[in-house]
């Protein structure tokens, strides 16, 4: 028996990438448990990562219940799709509903992902080379914009990229980082006049009617043009319509709590276990977070333009600001902007529409992906 | 690059298409099946 040789005896087997990966895991359920960032994903991820890099632990090796878990939730794409019933069950689409026009706002907000995608595949195989990106890759490195766990995860797995778990742990973290990233760029693009402005309240509530079509329409519409992303906006809108429909109020319980806690803990403890040191600490990594941050801020850019062409267009009656919130990140970026408004103006309540163009976003954002879905491969 | 660069202009010409016609159908159900109290107010 080869005791010192390292077939018994763990730490023998630690390289530099895994020691390494153990402090990273350290480093998130920290942030986790004692900064309270993103506890929900960072504490199960943390611990995954931790599983992952133990040496001969076998977690994440072909077998382990870390790897079974990959094939079973993560390659099939089951994971992301379960956790959209949650998120759809848990929003209130009200918001958008009584001011849909936010629904542009969302769209311009994904220029964040073409942006970086395209800044991203210039730097690998588009262009410079220097780094290993293809099509693909820039391609999942550009949807970490739109500010979407599950999006993301479904986009980089279909996408085939070698950089899924960077991706994932990048745009849970930055959604958490909204209220860093977001605050500087607003502020810079909008005066404090602008930030001041105030918008008229909607009187009156939308009809259980509408709430009941809304998710039904959207799927239809959204199936039929742009079908890659029918998997996406089906779960969302069918999770929404567990909530709305009133027929069925255990199951839209059950999808807003046990079931997405369930997926919750399976999927970020997975995500965690692809983080084995000697794929993920390469140059390309920090590449790809730095990526998401270029995403977000170019996000965040195109959708302050938009609001503020659409504030001169409607006569001062749209705050810039809420074209922010296209971004998705639902509701962070929301709370930002209505935070910056009560700075400019303390009588300066902009939740609600900033909530509306919040949940555009997050259709957006879907939409993207599907879009990304559709055309990479035609032109890959 | 021209091929990133078509995945860039295509790609936000059909968000915008999508989710304008999402936004048609949204304004036109919504005065369809609007309630009766609901109106605009400053």
């Amino acid at each position: 028996m080869n005791i010192l040789g390292g077939e018994f005896l763990g730490f023998l087997n630690l390289n530099w990438q895994a020691a390494a990966m153990l402090v990273i895991s350290g480093v998130l359920m920290w942030l986790g448990i004692a900064r309270k960032v993103e506890p929900v994903l960072l504490v199960p991820i943390g611990a995954g990562c931790m599983l992952a890099n133990i040496p001969l632990g076998g977690a994440a090796e072909p077998g382990g219940f870390l790897a079974i878990l990959r094939e079973a939730g993560i390659h099939t794409e089951i994971f992301p799709l379960l956790i959209f019933i949650g998120v759809g069950a848990m929003i209130d689409f009200e918001p958008f509903l009584q001011r849909p026009y936010t629904i542009l706002l969302g769209a311009a907000a994904q220029f964040g992902i073409f942006g970086t995608f395209f800044l991203a595949y210039l730097l690998g195989d588009g262009w410079l080379h220097i780094l290993d990106f293809s099509l693909q890759d820039a391609a999942s490195i550009g949807i970490i914009g739109s500010a979407d766990g599950p999006t993301s995860i479904f986009v980089s797995t279909t996408l085939q990229s070698k950089y899924t778990a960077a991706i994932v742990v990048a745009a849970y973290s930055y959604m958490a980082m909204v209220p860093i990233i977001q605050p500087p760029i607003i502020k810079a693009m909008c005066s404090k006049e602008e930030r001041a402005l105030k918008m008229p309240i909607v009187a009156g509530t939308i009809s259980q009617r509408t709430k009941i079509l809304f998710p039904i329409i959207t799927v239809l519409v959204v199936g039929l043009i742009c079908p890659k992303a029918t998997p996406l906006i089906g779960c969302l809108m069918f999770g929404n319509l567990l909530r709305e429909c009133g027929a069925v109020e255990s199951l839209s319980r059950t999808a807003q709590n046990e079931m997405v806690n369930i997926v919750t803990i399976l999927l970020g403890i997975t995500v965690g276990g692809m983080m084995a040191g000697t794929e993920f600490l390469r140059p390309e990594t920090i590449l790809v977070f730095v990526m998401g941050v270029v995403a977000f801020s170019l996000d965040t850019v195109a959708g302050v333009l938009l609001g503020k062409l659409m504030c001169r267009l409607s006569g001062r009656k749209i705050n810039p600001m809420i074209g922010a919130c296209g971004i998705s990140a639902f509701p962070m970026s929301a709370r930002v902007v209505n935070r910056l408004g009560l700075e400019a103006n303390p009588y300066n309540h902009l939740l609600m529409p900033a909530a509306g163009a919040n949940t555009a976003g997050q259709i957006a954002s879907v939409v993207a992906g599907g879009v990304m879905l559709m055309l990479v491969p035609m032109f890959a | 690059m021209l091929n990133a660069l078509w995945v860039v202009l295509l790609g936000m010409a059909i968000i915008f298409a999508v989710l304008g016609v999402l936004l048609l159908v949204m304004t036109f159900l919504d005065r369809l099946v609007r309630p009766k109290e609901k109106k605009e107010e400053r």
